[in-house]
C-alpha cells in the first residue's frame, strides 16, 4: 500500500513508475479525504471533492490498483456522535462508496462500526493503536477487514504472531515510520494533527504549533540511539514478517514529494536498499540531513529485535549498534 | 544585499497590486537550506490560485528578476497554497541542490499538491 499526495498528476506518475518497474507488489494507494468532513493523522495538502476521488479511483482501477481514503482523525470533538455528525459521515461514506473507493482508513471505533453498512473495506488505522490480540479482536468484531497494527509493536514478534493468530482479518504493518519508540507525545501529537488538518481549529493561534515535532527531533539529536530503536523495518527484513503470516505492508508518506514516494516504493518492492536508511523514513524526514545510517550494516539486527525483551536499560544492544551503523553528517 | 531584499519585497508587492489588486507582502527573505538549496521567498496575503494561474508568466518573470538581484539563480519557481484551499501564501524561487533537482523538481507532477510550479529551468 503506497501513499498518494492527492493530486491526480501524482497518482499517474506513481502508477507509471510502478508499471515501468513491474512492481506487482503494489496493489493499493491511499490519500487523504476532505478536511471539510474530518481531519486525519497527517497534514492534508489536498482536499479532493467526491468527483475528483471518483475520477482518480476509476483511473487507479484501470491500472489494477485499489484506492483507499484516509479518514483517521484521532479526535472528532464528539461531532461524530451528534445527529448532524452521524448524518454527515453516513453521507460521506455513501458518496465514497458510489465513487468506487475500495477502502476507508479510520481510527475511531464508531466509524469502524458505521462502515459495516458499506461494501468498502474497513481499514483500521495505525492510530487505533492496536498493540495486543485482545484489541485486535475488538476491532475485528466491530467490523475491521484490515488492521494496521501500532508501530510500537513492529519489533515485538511474539505479539505480532499472536495478533495474526487471534484474528481472521488481514494484519498490516507500516514499514517506514520513524517515530520514537513508545513516544510520550504520540497520542497528543496525533490529536493536534487531527484538529489542525480539519476545519475544527483551535480558537486562537498556537504559540508552539510544532511542540511535539520539535521535542521529537531534539530528543534524537541528543540521543541518536532513539533513531535505531524506532519501529522502521528495512526493505530486506520484510520477509521476516511474511514468515509470521503478515502479508500486507504499508508505506507511510502522503505529505512527501512524488519522487520520494516513488523511490521508497521501489526500495520496498525490490526488498533492497543501499545507502542511508533515513532516506526511506517518512517521519521525521529532517534527520536524513543530520545522520547517516548505513542500511547494509544493519543486516542481521532483526534477529536480535525479533527476540528482544525491550528492557533497554538492561540490554544496550541498540546503543552498541548505533555506534557501528550511525554517523553524523558533517 | 539588505537593500536588494527590501527592494525586492516592495517591487513584488507593487507589481502584484498592479496586476491583481490588494495584495500584501509582509515578509521577503533569502534562505539557505540544509540540503544545499538556496532561494528567495515572499510571504503573501490576498493572492489566490486563480490569480497565479492567469498571471503565471508575469509573476514568474518578476520573481526571476528579484531572485537574480539577490544572487539566486531562478531554477525552480513555485507558489505554495495553504493546504486544502486556494489561498497562495508563499512565492518561492529556488536554486536547487542535486538532491532536490531530482526529488523536489524531478517529477512531471507537482512535487506536492500544495505546490504550484510556475517555472522550471533545470
Amino acid at each position: 500500500m503506497v501513499p498518494h499526495p492527492g493530486h491526480f498528476s501524482a497518482l499517474k506518475e506513481i502508477i507509471e513508475a510502478k508499471e515501468e518497474e513491474g512492481l506487482e507488489e503494489v496493489e493499493e494507494v491511499f490519500m487523504g479525504g476532505s478536511p471539510e468532513v474530518m481531519g486525519s493523522g497527517r497534514g492534508v495538502l489536498h482536499a479532493p471533492l467526491i468527483e475528483e476521488i471518483r475520477e482518480q479511483t476509476e483511473y487507479a482501477h484501470q491500472h489494477g490498483i485499489k484506492m483507499d481514503i484516509a479518514m483517521n482523525s484521532t479526535c472528532l470533538g464528539g461531532h461524530h456522535l451528534t445527529f448532524e455528525g452521524y448524518k454527515m459521515f453516513k453521507w460521506y461514506f455513501s458518496e465514497l462508496n458510489k465513487a468506487g473507493v475500495d477502502g476507508v482508513i479510520v481510527a475511531e471505533p464508531y466509524l469502524v462500526e458505521l462502515l459495516r453498512d458499506f461494501p468498502m473495506k474497513t481499514i483500521v488505522s495505525v492510530l487505533s493503536y492496536v498493540d495486543a490480540p485482545q484489541r485486535a479482536k475488538f476491532f475485528e468484531d466491530l467490523g475491521a477487514d484490515v488492521i494496521t497494527v501500532d508501530t510500537n509493536i513492529n519489533r515485538h514478534f511474539p505479539l505480532l504472531r499472536a495478533i495474526v493468530k487471534a484474528v481472521n482479518c488481514d494484519v498490516r504493518v507500516i514499514v517506514n515510520e520513524g517515530c520514537l519508540y513508545r513516544c510520550p507525545f504520540r497520542y497528543f501529537h496525533y490529536n493536534l494533527a487531527s484538529h489542525l488538518s480539519s476545519l475544527n481549529q483551535p480558537r486562537s493561534p498556537l504559540f508552539a504549533p510544532d511542540y511535539y515535532f520539535d521535542k521529537c527531533i531534539n530528543i534524537r539529536l541528543r540521543n541518536p540511539t532513539q533513531i535505531i530503536k524506532s519501529a522502521w523495518i528495512r526493505p530486506e527484513d520484510v520477509k521476516e514478517y511474511e514468515a509470521i503470516g503478515i502479508k500486507s505492508f504499508k508505506l507511510s508518506g502522503r505529505t512527501k514529494t512524488v519522487n520520494w514516494i516513488i523511490e521508497c516504493m521501489k526500495a520496498y518492492a525490490h526488498r533492497s536498499f543501499k545507502g542511508n536508511l533515513l532516506e526511506l523514513l517518512d517521519c521525521p524526514q529532517m534527520l536524513r540531513f543530520m545522520f547517516y545510517v548505513d542500511n547494509e550494516k544493519l543486516e542481521g539486527s532483526i534477529e536480535q529485535w525479533k527476540n528482544c525483551k525491550k528492557i533497554c536499560n538492561e540490554c544496550g544492544y541498540c546503543d552498541k549498534l548505533t555506534q557501528e551503523v550511525l554517523t553524523s553528517i558533517k | 544585499m539588505k537593500e536588494e531584499i527590501s527592494e525586492g519585497r516592495k517591487k513584488l508587492e507593487e507589481e502584484l497590486r498592479h496586476l491583481i489588486g490588494n495584495i500584501f507582502v509582509p515578509e521577503a527573505k533569502v534562505f539557505g537550506m540544509v540540503c544545499g538549496c538556496v532561494g528567495f521567498a515572499a510571504d503573501l496575503r490576498g493572492l489566490q490560485y486563480d490569480d497565479v494561474d492567469v498571471f503565471r508568466e508575469k509573476i514568474s518573470a518578476i520573481l526571476e528578476e528579484i531572485s537574480k538581484s539577490v544572487g539566486v539563480e531562478p531554477e525552480f519557481v513555485y507558489a505554495r497554497k495553504l493546504p486544502g484551499s486556494e489561498e497562495v501564501v508563499t512565492l518561492t524561487v529556488r536554486e536547487l541542490c542535486e538532491r532536490c533537482k531530482k526529488e523536489f523538481a524531478g517529477s512531471k507532477a507537482s512535487p506536492r499538491p500544495d505546490i504550484v510550479v510556475l517555472k522550471k529551468n533545470v
